[in-house]
């Protein structure tokens, strides 16, 4: 499918992130806070160039209306909106959108969640006790609440249809967990094997413990304006080449009823967003696929066209995703291993990458000297990265993508 | 119905202007699997919803299905979320395809719904016998006066294609 693209106009200019804990202890809105005055202080901008907000949330959050005034923004447009995994790259488009129609001219988005010390996304707690109705009543009185076991069934059946194992895919964790010993900032910092993984215990099987990503308490920003705008700031502009937003497989009001249930929406997301862009998977040098479970970056990484569809278990545990490797995925940790943020961070990061100002253990990162040695608490910046790619997910049959240039 | 009905600690939530699932649970408690026909195409959906998905027509009835299927996917849930579930685990979650409607309208498609493996006489079924292929029929679980879930047990009708399970 063919759409129209605003290839190049628009780039990321700012970014900002608080500590990925599981102790916040403060609110949504002061860590909100935090992320968004980082972002602008890391562009360049002052407060008042900043006239537009987006964030996303499940009433898990504070509302920009609420958060701009403490910065002390004024905002020309700014909208919340409810959604958690694929929103940032979504919300990219829609900011771009914004500014295009003259509503606005720079947007900071953010995401800021106490998705470990409040409102915790495995579904325990408070949500666990929360009343079904509606078109849950088709799942969730069948013990099927957790994310893990929303796309339980669609892992099961990729390994049904393509003979997928469970070693494949544990060297998701493995790799993210060695990019993430060489980032400060990440909530575990230990290399894990894939005995480990599959030695851990079982959650909703094909899942172990450390098939899943973490819970975290944190908050993250980017800030969108045009590029004309971009060239006048502190950092290197990051050009948004293409970007796809929950693009949908049919039947979201349930998905299993129009299969292959192994397919995902990357499926239908990977025209749109190759054809803005001009380039195809072999143009990406580093990838950020969404990692909730180890599964589903492997299931993303083979829709989106970086392997064939079915060999995504042999793809990713060839060495190709690891730093080091031809493409790497995930080199800020993930959600497997730096934090769980609902997608933003491995926007961040890949933006941190295309700068080539990684802020890894390297002591001149900031300045962009590295020394691309991988070992554990030294170095995860790429060489020469000159593209990057985002491929969000938000559910089996809903996910987002943006590719990124320098 | 009263409001709401309790299951394993859950409050599930059915007004009478629940257009959609009312009469379903309802038929249900009677223990008959119904499914939403359209009037115009004839197709039927599950879950019940307000339009035809394939031509949009909003007439519809319900009609019986045999509540036989094959187990398309699995799922076992080690880790239970909600507390009502902590003393059945392991428990299985079973994407059963039903008999009719397989590949129609195209060859993607077809009736699946979802429930729990359980035995003939509706406890848990354990982990062992899961898998894909393997035959199931539906079995009705009493919940409240006009609501029963439907759930699935195994049978010994030979299996559809190839038999697989998650290997130990």
């Amino acid at each position: 499918m063919a759409t129209s693209s605003l290839r190049d106009k628009y780039c990321i200019v700012g970014v900002g992130e608080t500590e990925y804990s599981r102790h916040s202890g403060r609110t949504t809105r002061a860590m909100a806070v935090e992320a968004i005055r980082k972002a602008i202080l890391d562009a360049g901008l002052r407060a008042s160039d900043v006239d537009g907000m987006m964030s996303y949330q499940n009433g898990d959050s504070t509302p920009a209306n609420w958060v701009a005034p403490d910065l002390g923004i004024r905002l020309n447009f700014y909208m919340d909106v409810v959604g958690g995994g694929s929103s940032t790259e979504a919300l990219i488009g829609l900011s771009m959108g914004a500014i295009e129609a003259g509503m606005c001219r720079t947007v900071a988005i953010f995401r800021s969640m106490n998705g470990y010390t409040e409102f915790r996304i495995g579904g325990t707690g408070a949500r666990a006790a929360q009343p079904v109705r509606g078109l849950d009543l088709a799942q969730v009185p069948f013990g099927m609440r957790s994310a893990g076991q929303n796309f339980g069934m669609t892992f099961m059946r990729h390994m049904y249809d393509y003979g997928t194992t469970s070693a494949q895919v544990a060297h998701v964790k493995a790799a993210h967990s060695k990019h993430a010993s060489q980032n400060p900032k990440a909530l575990l910092k230990d290399r894990v094997t894939v005995q480990d993984v599959l030695n851990s215990r079982w959650i909703v099987k094909p899942l172990h413990l450390l098939d899943c990503c973490l819970e975290t308490d944190n908050a993250t920003c980017v800030i969108v304006t045009p590029a004309e705008r971009a060239r006048d700031l502190r950092q290197r502009p990051i050009h948004i080449m293409g970007v796809a937003g929950r693009v949908s497989k049919p039947r979201t009001d349930f998905h299993w009823a129009h299969g292959p249930i192994s397919r995902v929406a990357g499926y239908y997301a990977k025209d749109i967003v190759f054809g803005q862009a001009g380039i195809t998977p072999e143009d990406v040098d580093v990838t950020g696929s969404y990692d909730a479970f180890t599964f589903t970056t492997m299931l993303q990484l083979e829709e989106y066209g970086f392997c064939k569809k079915g060999e995504g278990g042999d793809y990713v545990s060839s060495g190709v995703i690891e730093l080091g490797g031809k493409r790497p995925n995930n080199t800020s940790g993930g959600h497997l291993c730096e934090g769980y943020t609902h997608g933003m961070n491995m926007v961040i990061e890949n933006v941190r990458q295309l700068r080539g100002t990684v802020d890894d253990y390297c002591p001149k990162a900031v300045d962009g000297v590295h020394t691309y040695d991988y070992g554990p608490r030294k170095c995860r910046q790429v060489k020469d990265v000159e593209i990057t790619m985002n491929l969000g997910w938000a559910m089996p049959p809903t996910g987002s993508a943006m590719i990124l240039r320098k | 119905m009263p409001q709401p009905a309790q299951y394993r600690g859950m409050a599930l939530v059915i007004p009478d202007n629940d257009s959609e699932w009312t009469e379903y649970f309802a038929h249900a408690r009677q223990h008959r699997l119904m499914m939403r026909a359209c009037a115009a195409c004839g197709l039927m959906r599950y879950p019940p919803s307000p339009a035809c998905p394939w031509c949009m027509a909003l007439e519809w009835t319900w009609r019986e299905v045999s509540g036989r299927g094959t187990i398309h996917s699995y799922e076992v849930v080690a880790h239970a979320i909600q507390p009502g579930f902590k003393d059945a685990t392991p428990y299985v979650v079973v994407l059963v395809e039903l008999d009719e409607q397989r590949g129609v309208p195209t060859p993607d498609e077809a009736l699946r719904i979802i429930g729990n493996l359980v035995t003939a006489d509706g406890a848990m079924e354990g982990e062992r016998d899961a898998a894909i292929g393997r035959r199931v029929r539906v079995v009705f679980h009493d919940v409240a006066d006009h609501l029963a879930l439907p759930q699935f047990t195994l049978t010994d009708e030979p299996p559809v294609g190839r038999v697989w399970r998650l290997p130990e």
